[in-house]
């Protein structure tokens, strides 16, 4: 039985060696992949941990599509990163914040694109896949992302296992990964304006429901609140954003109203700053969206100017206000 | 609980260590061990129907008891029907009365008497198929006086419940397993590493084989009508390799686990696709349900024995309630009538024997005529699994008509060359390892271990890249 054991051990361990070995290279070359949206890069960029972004743009698609870091960077003279995560709500945007900061120096202001699917909580992990090559033995990727299908608990602890039965997903990204030539980032520090016309998608949307009716998740207004606590006591200026949407979709989205008092009411209470762009003009033309809730590329820098523009005027009126 | 699962993974080592540590090697408390790790293995699908094999261990238990002490015939004929009722009964109810009753709703709405009567919704217990013809095996083995009746109810219901074959077979003789219960058991190193290589193989013929054919098979299937007949011929080979890969994997490693645990079970697949003739086929597919059938049913109806008329009933008898085994659908019956079809010939021109050997024993190729047998053997098999495969006769007939036509020349439109190429590696290993109990069992012995381990890292690697898909065995649902 012992040399069972043993002839077991002198098998298994370079096995195990090899295990590890192979996850590195899976891993590695995943990371290289531009899929996913970019979102592989924004994850690089945290882990890299050389992000010195004094204003960071927080929030889901309405933030990486919407928010131009460069047009920010141009008129405020800061460093700007957009840390917008695709399809996801609050708790994957609040995991990703404490991804940054874990391994880069904080920002000194947060601007979060918020909408009214921000306190949603989803029962599946949404492009869970983007999670993989970051995941293993990582506290907080596990703590946040358990409650969602998707992981196995051992996919967070054993080397390989989470890449069990993804022979199709891996073939093709790393395929990506170890062969593609042009390696072209996907985003710029975070943002992609997208060179996009109207697509029916909110037509579909319409046949599928009369209307949207938002579910809003009481651990997740929590997790917000607790995120704004966190953030007034590092002293890290927040700023809400409500960002446009177009007109016609408005009325698709039942109780819509009360999300914004939520914004609103969190504002006062945290003395932070809310700028609802849903009223603004820019809502009510057509070709400067994709669908309801997104501007594309001209749309994008527009807002972002816009923006721009009233986070300029937010300044001047806390500086008279001082005064 | 799946073979091919990481509860498996767990489960496996624990019990192993428990067996041959924490029990101190005493034989008592390794059977007890067993039936509680068997009723686990079997809790953890659905635990409800644990109750089954604990009354229907508990009924061939008593009956054997009395079995033994009883000399009257006819009450000794009477607990054995109860056995049968008890078994068959539970067998009946779980699996066929639905489609009896769809059956006769439809038989009487045919003769112009519609009758109301509502299906019900039952689930089927996993392995009641193979479990019952265990224990059936048992009562009738003692009615026999084949076999001295057991007063050890722990090693009985170790017996039946034993977790390797529980689920899927091979389907135990007692007079094989059950005496295995009684004898102290040492652990050997050379019979579990061989245990181990079974289970190797045996998963790779699951998760790479089958469950890779799994994929494609299902989207031809499901979508005969968009394919061309050479892509619906393709995805019927895939499938004979996909139940192969399936059912002699699950084998293998049932076999190869039970090896861990210092017991013996028979060879279930003797490398089927390899044979010369249907009869052969026969000899070498499914064995302990075929030797079941034959010992059970088939001899005691005469067997080859009396006239031509009775043996033609007596074939058609077995494959045909040899097919119904397999489930409660039309396919599986005509899937049987069909292989009677191909077996009857060789039977009444007394060749059904005529390959007894293993296929080019002394030979590293078959003859030319050797092969064109092999592949007119395959093809007849192909040709009625697309039965065993179909939804219900007109899924299969327009799968067949499907293949009959122009198309089947022209260039398949799922061409899957990465599963291609592991077919035919597949199909060589298992060329060179026919001689054995299992392909691996031999093979790179001879190499260097180096080599060797490699060659099974490659194994390992291609079970791990290929798994995950969460494929259940095909058999779990007969």
């Amino acid at each position: 039985m012992k040399h069972f054991f043993y002839k077991i051990l002198v098998f298994g361990l370079p096995l195990l060696l090899l295990t590890f070995a192979l996850d590195l290279f899976i891993s590695n070359n995943l990371k290289l992949s531009n899929n996913y949206h970019g979102e592989y890069e924004v994850w690089n960029d945290i882990y890299k941990g050389d992000i010195k972004a004094e204003v960071a743009i927080y929030g889901s698609s309405r933030a990486w599509v919407q928010i131009s870091p460069e047009i920010l960077k141009d008129s405020l003279n800061k460093d700007v990163y957009n840390f917008g995560i695709d399809g996801n709500t609050f708790p994957m945007q609040y995991l990703r914040h404490l991804e940054y900061i874990k391994v880069n120096q904080p920002p000194k202001h947060i601007i979060i694109a918020v909408d009214f699917n921000s306190f949603k909580k989803k029962k599946d992990l949404y492009m869970y896949k983007q999670f993989l090559p970051y995941m293993l033995w990582n506290k907080n990727i596990k703590t946040h992302t358990q409650s969602y299908n998707g992981f196995r608990s051992l996919d967070y602890s054993l080397p390989l296992f989470r890449y069990l039965g993804k022979n199709a997903f891996l073939k093709k990204n790393l395929n990506i990964g170890l062969f593609s030539k042009t390696k072209e980032n996907y985003r710029i520090n975070g943002y992609r304006g997208m060179d996009k016309t109207w697509t029916n998608d909110f037509d579909k949307a319409k046949k599928k429901m009369s209307s949207y009716k938002i579910k809003i998740d009481p651990e997740t207004l929590k997790l917000f609140e607790l995120f704004l606590t966190e953030c007034s006591k590092k002293e890290i200026k927040v700023t809400l954003v409500y960002t446009p949407e177009y007109i016609e979709g408005q009325h698709f989205i039942e109780d819509r109203n009360q999300v914004i008092d939520i914004f609103k009411s969190l504002a006062n209470k945290y003395k932070i700053n809310f700028i609802d762009f849903s009223q603004n003009a820019i809502c009510l033309n057509k070709d400067l969206f994709y669908n309801t809730t997104h501007l594309n590329k001209t749309g994008s820098e527009l807002f972002s100017r816009l923006l721009v523009h009233d986070l300029l005027e937010l300044k001047k009126n806390t500086s008279k206000s001082i005064e | 609980m799946l073979f091919n699962s990481i509860d498996f993974a767990l489960f496996l080592p624990l019990v192993f260590i428990l067996y041959w540590f924490a029990t101190k090697k005493n034989l008592k408390l390794q059977n007890a061990l067993i039936v509680i790790a068997s009723y686990v293995f079997y809790g953890w699908w659905d635990w409800r129907f644990l109750s089954l094999i604990i009354f229907s261990t508990l009924v061939d238990y008593t009956i054997g008891i009395y079995l033994g002490k009883e000399t009257n015939k006819n009450k000794r004929k009477i607990l054995l029907w109860i056995s049968i009722l008890v078994n068959l009964g539970f067998l009946g109810y779980f699996k066929y009365y639905n489609f009896f009753l769809d059956n006769f709703i439809s038989a009487f709405s045919f003769f112009g008497h519609p009758i109301n009567a509502r299906s019900l919704n039952i689930i089927l217990p996993v392995g009641i198929s193979f479990y019952t013809f265990q224990t059936l095996s048992y009562s009738i083995d003692v009615y026999r006086k084949k076999l001295e009746p057991t007063a050890d109810i722990i090693s009985f219901a170790a017996f039946v419940s034993f977790f390797p074959q529980l689920v899927a077979g091979p389907i135990e003789r007692a007079t094989n397993l059950l005496p295995q219960f009684y004898k102290k058991r040492h652990f050997n190193y050379s019979r579990a590493v061989d245990g181990l290589r079974q289970i190797l193989w045996g998963l790779f013929k699951k998760v790479v084989i089958a469950d890779n054919c799994a994929a494609i098979v299902n989207t031809i299937f499901d979508n005969h009508q968009d394919y061309s007949g050479s892509t619906l011929l393709l995805g019927a080979i895939f499938f004979a390799f996909q139940i192969y890969g399936d059912f002699s994997g699950y084998s293998d490693i049932a076999i190869g686990t039970a090896r861990l645990f210092g017991f013996n079970l028979k060879q279930n697949f003797a490398f089927p696709y390899f044979s010369r003739d249907i009869a052969e086929f026969w000899r070498r597919w499914h064995i302990s349900l075929s030797t079941w059938f034959r010992d059970y049913l088939y001899i005691p109806l005469g067997g080859s024995r009396g006239s031509k008329s009775k043996v033609i009933r007596n074939v058609f008898i077995i494959f045909i309630v040899s097919g119904f085994w397999h489930g409660a659908n039309w396919t599986f019956i005509i899937w049987g009538a069909l292989n009677a079809i191909y077996f009857l010939p060789l039977l009444l021109a007394n060749k059904n024997r005529n390959h007894i050997e293993v296929v080019a024993f002394n030979k590293k190729y078959p003859s030319i005529k050797t092969l064109l047998n092999i592949l007119l053997t395959f093809g007849l098999t192909t040709l009625a699994w697309i039965f065993f495969r179909a939804e219900n006769i007109n899924h299969a007939f327009q799968y067949i008509k499907g293949i009959c036509n122009t198309s089947l020349f022209s260039i398949p439109e799922i061409r899957p060359t990465d599963l291609i190429i592991l077919l035919i590696s597949f199909i060589g290993i298992e060329w060179l390892g026919r001689r054995n109990q299992y392909a691996l069992e031999t093979f790179g012995l001879k190499w260097k271990t180096p080599i060797r381990i490699c060659f099974y890292y490659v194994l390992i690697f291609l079970i791990f890249w290929f798994s995950g898909n969460d494929q259940t065995f095909i058999y779990f649902q007969f």
